[in-house]
């Protein structure tokens, strides 16, 4: 699919080096060309690519920008202390939008949730799913066949045929959780597998569902 | 970051500005000065807690708590300007740091350097990669006209009421795209 024109290609585009090819990134974006107005949840930061794609349909986007210090401060409220979930809620609750809100159709995890411990991320996602409508998607990378990953989280941008770039600057490698399908089916906070791809790059592209 | 979110009674007031805090003519580049054509500035030294209103282009590099209001005016937040306050322009540029609510009858364009928390409503938005920002911003021109509209702003002209939401791009800036 071409996102200048918005007209459907017959095949994919083929992968180029460095970017991915990502058919369910794909998919929601079909699902915004069906019209309507979604308000879409990015967990990751501001990207001008990202902006003028959304910006072609009616969207309103709450940025959440968890790299910027987010990751961090769920992970260390995670750490607090077994049980102490007050805490971590809070932080939780801090960095999204109020949950009075229009509901989130969309939300973007990138591959944030392979920074998150187990509890940090299972509670963003109970944050994130109070927020989202019923049957709301969210689209997310999982390190998979790699046992190492990239210390910080990548800035996913869409190319022109909806790739995938990472413009994240080189960085040292950190152990990759490799959260397996039951460790995000116990840890998305109520959002159920929908479809799995594996990408080029060895990793899973995932889309969960908020279910009834 | 979010607790923010300043709907609902921000109505427009009639107080006045707060001239007072501003440095008399006689004073050095950095106080506020003004005159057809030329841009007003807020020294870097200058701290403002309350409205500031004007029907000129104005940049601030100082600090402000309160409100801009500029009907018909351009506003930059520069480098070092610090800004906590719903603003009001016609167009808003930010350079510096911001928290509260943009509200722009033409665009708002938030620069590189840029720490930007709250929503932006706006008929054009451009995003600049590599600054900071939490906060909306609203893709449903729909949604913009009604928002800029209950704030009392318009194309036409008025004075902004009080808050809500934001709105989307145009080809060229974000909802088109923005600088980058």
């Amino acid at each position: 699919m071409s996102a200048r024109t918005g007209r459907a290609t017959a095949r994919a585009p083929l992968d180029k080096p460095g970017a991915l090819n990502a058919p369910l990134f794909r998919t929601i974006v079909e699902q915004l060309e069906a019209g309507g107005r979604h308000v879409v949840l990015e967990l990751g930061p501001a990207s001008t690519p990202m902006l003028e794609l959304l910006g072609r349909f009616r969207c309103r986007v709450e940025i959440a920008d968890l790299a910027d210090g987010g990751i961090e401060r769920l992970n260390a409220a995670a750490a607090l202390e077994e049980g102490a979930n007050a805490a971590l809620e809070a932080t939780a609750e801090a960095l999204l939008p109020p949950p009075d809100r229009e509901p989130f159709a969309l939300v973007f995890c990138w591959d944030l949730p392979n920074y998150l411990q187990p509890a940090a991320l299972s509670a963003l996602m109970t944050a994130v799913a109070a927020r989202t409508e019923v049957r709301g998607l969210a689209h997310a990378l999982i390190v998979y066949s790699e046992r190492s990953m990239p210390q910080h989280p990548g800035r996913w941008v869409p190319d022109e045929e909806l790739r995938l770039v990472d413009r994240r600057d080189p960085t040292a490698q950190v152990p990759a959780p490799r959260y397996s399908p039951e460790d995000l089916g116990r840890n998305m906070g109520g959002f159920a597998i929908d479809r799995g791809r594996l990408l080029a790059n060895g990793m899973q592209e995932m889309l969960f569902r908020l279910p009834v | 970051m979010f607790d923010r979110d300043r709907k609902g009674d921000k109505g427009f007031d009639d107080a006045p500005d707060t001239r007072a805090a501003m440095p008399p003519r006689s004073t050095p580049p950095q106080g506020a000065r003004s005159g057809s054509g030329d841009v007003a500035v807020i020294g870097r030294s200058i701290q403002i807690n309350g409205d500031v209103r004007g029907d000129e282009d104005l940049r601030i590099e100082g600090d402000i708590t309160g409100t801009v209001q500029l009907k018909n005016a351009n506003l930059t937040i520069g480098r070092e300007g610090r800004v906590k306050a719903d603003v009001y322009a016609k167009s808003i540029t930010v350079d510096g740091t911001t928290e509260g609510d943009l509200y722009a009858t033409e665009r708002v364009h938030v620069a590189a350097n840029a720490n930007v928390r709250g929503n932006i409503t706006a008929p054009r938005v451009g995003i600049e990669e590599g600054c900071r920002f939490k906060g909306s911003i609203e893709m449903d021109q729909e949604e913009v006209d009604k928002a800029l509209a209950r704030v009392n702003m318009s194309k036409a002209g008025g004075a902004p009421a009080k808050a809500s939401e934001a709105r989307p791009a145009q080809p060229g800036s974000v909802k088109g795209a923005a600088t980058n």
